[in-house]
């Protein structure tokens, strides 16, 4: 840490001498006349100090970005290396092991079954059978599917330990014995051992474990560390003095410092702009990539998750544990984020509608003044507020009224709740687009129906709002958007249950909630429970994206209609 | 045109039934106005209403006697030995001190129940940093639990005082028990006794509409399943019905517990909990809860104290709502300003939480968003308005941040979840993974309000800057941007606004984690675990504990506050700078 802080203080006072020399000998390449040189003379500085510090700084923050990782790799493949005698050894026991191979037997035949009990399941559901029947069935083979892994772990691990034992106690043996234990580990596993051995090595932190393996590990870390850090920041200061040598030998009176500088910046705005584009790259492989990693754990049966009834990703840890058999039906969250979306549709639609047309054609300058900025107020709270406003004011105010009505069975968090609060959330975006979209339509339509004696309402219905249709279809498709993908009034106030109802009063589930619940607390990485969340994710992201480049295209072609 | 007066007349006939339809148009268009401005007004008051008990906290003051066996266990005065020091037990034996008569285990857990263990920490500290302390007495002060606090304030439950119609005579029973007698023979406890009567009353009633309620839906109910769970909830009900009944119909002495309102009778400086009493109001049976003054047969002047609220119901118990009350109006717990709300931490006990460390998470997490999204936004816009030929893949781009403005904030942490923790390996939990995270998704705001604010430039700034002989990049640097900047610096604002109210994507990267100790203000802050204000909303309102209600509002109150003073400083530099061309 501190000799790459003590390298980036160099550079930056190599830069600024670059500026300095380049300014300097700019001044004497004009013999002290500016009018002289093609550019000011600033530019030759600018173009010095660009020479001086920009390779360099980028090679310091590709060691910050990539250094520690390519670290971990190289010192650990070295183990890794060292620990080949004893990987063979245990592949080759567990090899001979009869019951371990039994093991693995009975693990490939209980998938089969599960397998065939999944598609049973599926059918039964389409055609109306007994799903229940396959999805206890299901939960039984899970369970004992897992308690055979655990059992293979047991054995595996015996194995392990009689292999490890046998390496010698001296050093070469240990560090060994080390790459043994990572090249065994899962892969969060293997995280944790260099995060401990890091801690050990660096200081960073303190270890959750201090073994002899991770102290080997450690001992391993500290020689490559020390070497890249100590060349990356020697090839930065050399860069640096190179490239500060190099630019100071083209400065002449000609040299056209301003061009290049320019340049550069130039390259630096389009890269800026380019993260844009970087941005939704990102999206799109992030959410496909751990999507199909996802669809790979279940077999590729996308179908299920598309048009399954049954959501419950908990996978079964003990036998008794009905239903928990990590089904993956999505329609059930579905049906909860339509089911919400329409009741806060009902309730923006209509309010936000009115709104922006009572302010676009009818209020006062005053009332506007008043109106606009608290609809704008409504738009800046943020929707962490709205959820514990649903939660505890509208939701037990509902309950109370359901109750009162003779519904016995009202509950706090139900779809009406949310989705009342969700309306509320979405007025001022809808008046606030329609408002736009309303006052696009030009005025000599409106002028034209009051000169044939129509009132100002009857202006409005028959011939502004037609006008506008278009735009305000585009308006209500981005609300749409917005109320899909909204996460913390839903997680608050909705509930968690995969409720599949259309009964406003119960309590339902959306995409959001589930990514939500799916992704926060004890998560394990890699298991097809977590690895769900992505492939949510990837649904919700192009429910949205095809909506809203409906809603842009629609909007668009509307203003193109009246410019 | 003979036709001429009844096409008149038709219109004529129409024109108030059109303008009927206008005013109720007109009607309409106020009414949607109306309604949005009133969900405002109920969301912010209730919001306000809920976080008024928030703001102020119950604090005792005691006198806690360093004891130097106890804090100094080695007896050497050094630090190693202060730090093993039992100060808990310290202030334990300053609460005793004023509750003599509570002596069993269970009484005294619920004395010391009243406050935070936590807070012997604080004592150590003060001990630790000036050990002359050892063997004085100082003045302690310290938060008061959450139930107790609600208590005071008057949200736990209702309650009662009435004067004692005529004196009293006690006379010692069995155990500690005395029992109360009328001197007057005129009935004293009766007016309780009704309440317990028309409580009993109203409970039968309920239970009997709920018995025949839910026999009526079984009798209706088709699937075989619910059905016997309604049986069955209908044959508890009139279980409970006969039961209520046959409590009604006894005639031997009414026996308070933890079902009924308790009862409290306060005399000769203290105050006795009655355990039953006669049906005819003339005698009861009481404990002392808080001991007396005085040791006398008769009690002149006494009162009762009716605590409405069954005690099975709340999370205080008898005893100690008869302390705290006692400790109030000995002058040892005061109500004050709830500074800990500002200047703490989160915590696990209501009464030690405060906001502190997630206002020191948003502010780090805002520096990276601010350093990231500010300078990327902003270029992007001067390169796409300025310098961006009209092709393909411009377009491309334009289409692309339309887009991703409109993308879900919850993919965006997704995104984060991972590239930047799984594929790049930064911390989870981390301002610096937060603060890239938000910046990524604010970006889209900024760079569409600072085109519109360079496209507000007129062209004449740049022709005339391009005539004198700067280049385009001077033109825009020198020229352009300086004159467009309070609308990019508003636009930039109103993002990062948003940013800070954002949740749902930073609990996809772990920073929802429970953080007792605030991240530190600096460089090393960045990559701290931490948490923010809108998670730690999130985090509050769906504890348990019923003082996190007050304290959640509260602390929506504080960013709303900081929203509105970040908008507040976006339109101060709108109106100051903005210019119309």
């Amino acid at each position: 840490m501190q000799s790459s802080l003590f390298a980036v203080l160099a550079l930056l006072v190599l830069t600024a001498v670059g500026f300095l020399i380049g300014r300097r000998r700019a001044v004497a390449a004009g013999s002290g006349r500016a009018s002289r040189l093609h550019s000011l003379p600033n530019y030759y500085g600018y173009y010095l100090a660009l020479w001086t510090g920009l390779p360099a700084f980028v090679l310091l923050a590709l060691y910050g970005l990539f250094g520690a990782s390519l670290v971990n790799t190289l010192a650990l493949g070295e183990l890794e290396r060292e620990a080949a005698p004893l990987i063979r050894e245990y592949e080759a026991q567990l090899a001979r092991d009869d019951q371990y191979q039994a093991l693995a037997e009975e693990t490939q035949q209980i998938e089969a079954e599960a397998l065939s009990a999944r598609n049973e399941m599926f059918r039964a559901e389409r055609e109306g059978g007994d799903a229940e029947r396959y999805l206890r069935a299901l939960g039984a083979l899970t369970a004992q599917r897992n308690e055979i892994a655990a059992e293979r772990q047991v054995r595996r691990d015996q194995v392990a330990s009689s292999v490890a034992a046998r390496a010698p106690r001296t050093i070469p043996g240990v560090r060994a014995r080390a790459g043994f234990e990572y090249w065994r580990a899962p892969s969060e596993r293997r995280e944790l051992f260099i995060a401990d051995a890091r801690a050990l090595a660096f200081n960073e932190g303190l270890a959750s474990r201090n073994t002899e393996e991770i102290r080997a590990a450690a001992l391993a870390l500290r020689p490559w560390e020390d070497l890249f850090r100590w060349s990356a920041a020697g090839v930065a200061l050399a860069l640096s003095v190179a490239g500060l040598a190099y630019a100071r030998t083209r400065i002449r009176a000609s040299f056209r410092a301003r061009d290049r500088v320019e340049g550069v910046v130039g390259l630096a705005l389009m890269m800026t702009s380019a993260i844009a584009i970087l941005t939704t790259l990102g999206i799109v492989f992030s959410l496909l990539f751990e999507s199909i990693r996802f669809f790979a754990s279940i077999d590729w049966r996308i179908h299920e998750f598309l048009f399954g009834l049954h959501w419950s990703p908990q996978i079964a840890i003990r036998a008794d544990q009905v239903g928990q058999s990590g089904a993956f039906g999505a329609v059930p969250l579905f049906a909860g984020t339509a089911l919400i979306t329409l009741i806060a549709m009902l309730v923006a639609a209509p309010i936000g509608l009115m709104a922006a047309i009572y302010l676009s054609e009818y209020a006062s300058p005053r009332l506007r003044a008043w109106a606009k900025p608290a609809l704008e107020i409504l738009a800046g709270v943020p929707t962490v507020v709205y959820g514990f406003f649903a939660l505890l004011t509208v939701g037990p105010f509902l309950r109370q009224f359901a109750m009162m009505l003779g519904y016995e069975d009202a509950v706090t968090q139900s779809a009406l709740s949310a989705g009342l609060v969700m309306g509320v959330m979405i007025i001022p975006f809808v008046s606030s687009l329609s408002d736009d979209v309303i006052n696009a339509v030009p005025q000599t339509l409106r002028d034209g129906s009051y000169a044939m004696g129509a009132t100002k309402s009857e202006t409005v219905r028959h011939v502004v709002f037609p006008a506008a249709l278009p735009g305000i279809v585009g308006a209500l498709l981005l609300a749409v958007s917005r109320a899909v993908g909204e996460t913390m009034i839903v997680v608050m106030a909705a509930g968690q249950g995969a409720n599949l109802t259309a009964n406003p009063l119960e309590s339902v589930t959306t995409i959001t909630v589930q990514i939500v619940m799916l992704l926060t607390g004890d998560q394990e990485f890699d298991s097809p429970k977590t690895l769900s969340a992505f492939a949510l994710g990837l649904v919700l992201f192009v429910m949205t994206l095809i909506l809203n480049i409906i809603a842009l295209r629609v909007v668009q072609r509307f203003r193109e209609r009246y410019e | 045109m003979n036709n001429a007066p009844t096409i008149r007349d038709a219109v004529q006939a129409r024109l108030a039934k059109r303008h009927r339809a206008e005013m109720r148009f007109q009607f309409y268009g106020l009414a949607a106005i109306s309604a949005a401005v009133l969900f405002l007004a109920v969301l912010l008051g209730s919001i306000i209403i809920q976080s008024i008990p928030a703001f102020t906290a119950h604090r005792l003051v005691l006198d806690v006697e360093i004891r130097p066996e106890i804090a100094d266990p080695r007896g050497d005065g050094s630090e190693a030995s202060l730090r093993r020091g039992s100060y808990n037990t310290l202030i334990q034996n300053s609460l005793r001190d004023q509750f003599p008569e509570a002596g069993s285990v269970g009484e005294l857990r619920e004395l010391f129940g009243l406050y935070s263990a936590v807070n012997a920490a604080r004592l150590l500290n003060e001990v630790v940093n000036n050990p002359e302390v050892l063997g004085e007495t100082l003045p302690f002060s310290l938060p008061i639990s959450d139930d107790a606090d609600l208590y005071l304030k008057g949200l736990t439950t209702d309650e009662e005082f009435l004067p004692g119609a005529a004196p009293l005579t006690l006379e010692p029973g069995m155990d500690d028990a005395l029992t109360l007698r009328s001197q007057t023979g005129a009935p004293v406890f009766d007016v309780f006794l009704d309440l317990v009567q028309a409580r009993q009353d109203a409970a039968l009633d309920q239970a009997r509409i709920r018995a025949e309620r839910t026999a009526a839906r079984a009798a209706e109910e088709l699937d075989t399943d619910t059905r016997n769970s309604l049986e069955a909830e209908a044959q508890r009900a009139r279980d409970l019905v006969q039961a209520l009944q046959e409590a009604r119909s006894d005639t031997g002495p009414v026996r308070l517990n933890s079902q009924t309102a308790s009862l409290m009778l306060r005399a000769q400086g203290g105050v006795l909990r009655i355990n039953a009493l006669a049906r005819d109001g003339l005698s009861a049976e009481g404990t002392w809860l808080v001991g007396p003054d005085t040791a006398s047969q008769t009690a002149q002047d006494w009162s009762l104290w009716v605590i409405e609220t069954p005690s099975i119901a709340r999370r205080i118990t008898d005893r100690q709502i008869v302390w705290a009350r006692t400790l109030k109006e000995r002058g040892l717990i005061k109500n004050g300003l709830n500074t800990t709300l500002f200047t703490n931490a989160d915590s696990r006990e209501p009464e030690l939480a405060g906001v502190a460390g997630a206002l020191a998470g948003s502010i780090l997490t805002m520096v990276i968003t601010m350093l990231l999204a500010v300078p990327i936004g902003v270029g992007a816009a001067i390169y796409l308005e300025e310098f961006a030929p009209k092709n393909r893949l411009t377009d491309f781009i334009e289409v692309n941040i339309n887009n991703l403005a409109a993308v879900p904030s919850i993919v965006f942490g997704l995104l984060g979840l991972a590239v930047f923790i799984n594929l790049f390996g930064f911390p989870r939990s981390a301002p610096l993974v937060g603060g890239m995270v938000l910046a990524l998704m604010t970006l889209p705001t900024v760079i569409i309000s600072a085109r519109a604010a360079l496209k507000a430039v007129p062209p004449s700034i740049r022709e005339a800057a391009l005539g004198v002989g700067a280049s385009r990049t001077q033109a825009v640097f020198h020229h352009v941007l300086p004159l467009a900047m309070p609308g990019i610096l508003t636009g930039s604002i109103i993002g990062l606004a948003q940013a800070l109210g954002e949740t749902a994507p930073l609990l996809m990267i772990g920073m929802v984690a429970f953080i007792a100790d605030p991240p530190t203000l600096g460089l090393s802050g960045f990559t701290e675990p931490a948490t923010v204000m809108p998670v730690q909303i999130y985090i509050w309102s769906s504890s348990a504990e019923r003082a996190f209600e007050a304290r959640t509002a509260a602390a929506i109150l504080a960013l709303l506050t900081l929203l509105v003073s970040f908008n507040a400083v976006a339109i101060y530099l709108r109106r100051r700078f903005e210019r119309r061309w």
